[in-house]
């Protein structure tokens, strides 16, 4: 369809001008997305443009150089490799001939991060004269760095652009289902949607989405608090390809849509229910039977499940693909449902079990069975964990890259010992561990086990309300973990002197004064100063420290970093959210 | 390991381990269904001399692990090439572009994928007549379209 509207007129070239998905993709995505394109789905297109009309009258130069026999396909795939959209343009500049070749990249993500571009893009969009169909190019379109001042009227001239496969508009709070609506009317062609942090929107949103939008894939409506069960559940029957789901803090959202969802999209891969308290145990027993793919089962704060939600699986059924398991909060969910569950997802690499305050060793046990696969796991608050299972737990997971045990207040030097063996770790949570002492964290610090482990892989320390710890650990700790960019000392009485906190970051604005006379995060250049300070009596430190902290990327660990674009970012904040959060 | 023959549109018969001419899904789907007749195998397409450099490629990434979900690896450091591949790439624009269109027509994709970041930085950081003058282009724009393209896509001057 619709092929009449791209203004055809110059009629050589054009190998493919169709939306399908075998066209390279423009590289470098540095979108905010949620939607990480995982495997081959949600590819976009680009496609050859043309010259509209006017602009056709000369001919082209029969003399070839040699790059000149290349095909418009692998002008395009040269052209798909270049990041900068000054580059781009600059091709566009060269001829006619690459012009129309390379529009199609330089449009396909028109980048509108500030409000000049914005203006800029929606000008050449809205011109009925310019030289290409700009609206037609557009397969993604992100608003998401304007954030607030984004409105209805801004996004006017974007309604034409009726090939947009991911629209984001992230925190674009202003808008309304007038505006949101303009740009999916008419639209066959989404993908992915995302108006998290949208509060003005209502059903009136989705209704358009499930009537325009047969092909959508991703979904993100958190926080859409308006929005109720009934268009949730008209989603679920008109998206049928979903496979990305987000609806945390929808707080309408009811068992009756969910249900719906395990039965009519197959193709889910990832859900997340966060804070949608009105699920019930029900739909978590008919998603997993039923989602033979999902890979991403997030369900923290959703208070009402309980161990019934796993114990009423069909028995023998496995869940091979499940990789994330978040049940943060789920306090009904008790040792049994733990131990049914990880036995039947042996390939589980993300599990969060905070504040399931009631699982005890028997459910840690039974995640030893998980061994290679789990990389990171959450059991702050589950303080009945004992040094025996932590033990057990380290010595079978060997491939930990994350662990915390916040407020697991009956873990001792002995646990943290053990931790301290883990060759891949990267991040460890031990806040308001109060038993362990400088005697196990030196074993952070110790010199290298191993010729595959040179250096200490420890990024990320959360230590605040450890009361015992002393500059007699952390010294040695800072110094022989170079890619340390976070320690929380928050409340350990030995860090509070002026001195030390001068490296501090800022306490976050919403503090007490009684909560910023205890806080101590050092982070970024705050722990390079610190270590500094610390040596400055000592030595000098290699000048190239900066880079190795920052250049580890997730290069050594690209399955953790990708599986999940929101782990990291989960991870950060739940971490700022511990140290705020065990501070009464 | 048996070696197989390939003729190129010159005429000349060049000899190459199996396992060097399955790098290009183009002949390893052909050998798989012909099977092994021993008879030569016409690539009309591609020169004597292209031929060898292109099967010098194959030859040292012959032990290379087929590429997983092709895209992903691309997508992240786009232009960053290999030691070996850059010195490989090394060759006047002739014999370059006929790499690329013949590593286009026996399908294989890591060589294109090296040809094209090769190409894409011979252009970055280059202003439009620069880039005219390093592939030998004429400039087809009016003054007008020129300043029009500019004007409508001022957006992307942005850094």
């Amino acid at each position: 369809m619709s092929r009449q509207r791209s203004g055809a007129r110059l009629p050589s070239e054009a190998p493919s001008e169709t939306s399908s998905s075998t066209s390279p993709e423009r590289a470098a995505d540095d979108d905010t997305d949620f939607f990480m394109p995982l495997a081959n789905d949600s590819q976009s297109s680009i496609g050859v443009a043309n010259f509209r009309e006017l602009h056709t009258q000369n001919n082209r130069p029969a003399a070839l150089s040699p790059i000149g026999r290349l095909p418009p396909e692998l002008l395009i795939a040269i052209f798909s490799k270049l990041v900068s959209p000054a580059d781009m343009l600059n091709c566009m500049l060269v001829s006619r001939r690459w012009a129309s070749n390379c529009v199609g990249i330089l449009w396909h993500r028109p980048s509108c991060n500030n409000w000049n571009n914005l203006k800029s893009v929606a000008a050449s969009v809205g011109n009925p004269d310019s030289l290409f169909l700009y609206a037609d190019l557009i397969k993604r379109l992100n608003l998401s760095a304007l954030t607030n001042d984004v409105s209805d009227g801004t996004v006017v001239p974007f309604a034409q652009c009726k090939r947009v496969e991911r629209l984001t508009l992230t925190n674009c709070s202003e808008l309304s289902d007038k505006g949101v609506s303009d740009l999916v009317e008419g639209n066959r062609h989404l993908q992915a949607l995302d108006v998290s942090g949208l509060g003005h929107l209502t059903d009136h949103t989705l209704y358009t989405v499930s009537r325009n939008c047969p092909r959508l894939q991703g979904l993100n409506i958190t926080s859409c608090a308006k929005i109720t069960d009934d268009a949730i559940f008209v989603v679920s029957q008109s998206c049928r390809q979903i496979k990305r789901l987000k609806l945390n803090s929808v707080a309408n959202i009811t068992d009756r849509s969910i249900l719906s969802f395990a039965e009519n999209c197959p193709a889910i891969l990832e859900i997340d229910l966060h804070d949608c308290k009105l699920i019930t145990s029900p739909s978590i027993t008919a998603l997993l039977s039923t989602l033979r793919h999902l890979r991403e089962l997030r369900l923290a704060h959703c208070t009402e499940i309980g161990d019934s939600a796993f114990l009423n699986l069909p028995e023998h059924l496995t869940f091979d693909s499940l990789r994330i398991l978040d049940l943060t909060a789920c306090e009904r969910v008790k040792d049994d449902a733990v131990v049914r569950i990880i036995g039947a997802a042996p390939r589980l690499r993300n599990l969060v079990l905070a504040k399931c305050r009631f699982i005890t060793d028997r459910s840690v046990q039974a995640i030893c069975k998980l061994g290679k696969n789990l990389h990171y796991v959450h059991l702050g608050h589950c303080s009945n964990i004992t040094d025996t299972a932590v033990m057990q737990l380290i010595k079978a997971c060997n491939r930990i890259r994350y662990i915390d045990l916040a407020c697991c207040n009956r873990l001792t030097d002995i646990s943290v010992r053990q931790l301290a063996s883990l060759p891949k770790l990267r991040r460890i949570g031990l806040v308001k561990c109060q038993a362990i002492t400088d005697d196990s964290i030196r074993a952070f610090a110790l010199p290298p086990r191993s010729s595959h482990q040179p250096i200490s892989n420890l990024e990320r320390v959360h230590l605040s309300y450890c009361t015992q710890l002393t500059m007699q650990s952390i010294q040695p700790l800072i110094n022989n973990c170079p890619r340390l960019t976070h320690l929380s000392l928050t409340g350990v009485p030995d860090f509070l002197n002026t001195a030390l906190t001068a490296f501090c970051r800022e306490a976050p604005e919403e503090f007490t004064q009684q909560q910023r006379d205890v806080f101590c995060v050092f982070s970024g250049e705050g722990v390079i100063r610190l270590r500094d300070y610390l040596n400055q009596d000592i030595s000098v430190i290699p000048d190239d420290r900066e880079a190795t902290m920052f250049d580890d990327g997730e290069e050594h660990d690209e399955d953790a970093g990708r599986m999940t674009g929101l782990m990291d970012a989960t991870g950060i904040n739940d971490e700022d959210y511990i140290d705020v959060e065990t501070f009464q | 390991m048996a070696n197989i023959t390939l003729t190129s549109s010159d005429g000349v018969d060049v000899t190459v381990e199996r396992t060097v001419a399955d790098r290009s899904v183009l002949i390893k789907n052909m050998l798989e269904d012909l099977g092994e007749t021993g008879e030569s195998i016409p690539i009309p397409n591609v020169n004597e001399a292209v031929l060898k450099k292109v099967i010098e490629w194959c030859d040292h990434h012959k032990n290379d692990p087929p590429s997983a979900g092709d895209d992903d690896d691309n997508r992240r450091k786009t232009t960053d090439i290999d030691e070996w591949d850059q010195k490989f790439m090394q060759v006047d624009q002739e014999m370059l572009f006929e790499v690329i269109l013949a590593a286009n027509y026996l399908d294989i994709k890591a060589l294109l994928d090296v040809g094209c970041k090769t190409v894409a930085n011979m252009i970055k950081g280059k202003s439009p007549e620069e880039i005219r003058k390093t592939f030998n282009i004429q400039n087809d724009f009016t003054p007008e379209e020129e300043d029009q393209i500019r004007r409508e896509n001022e957006w992307a001057e942005d850094r």
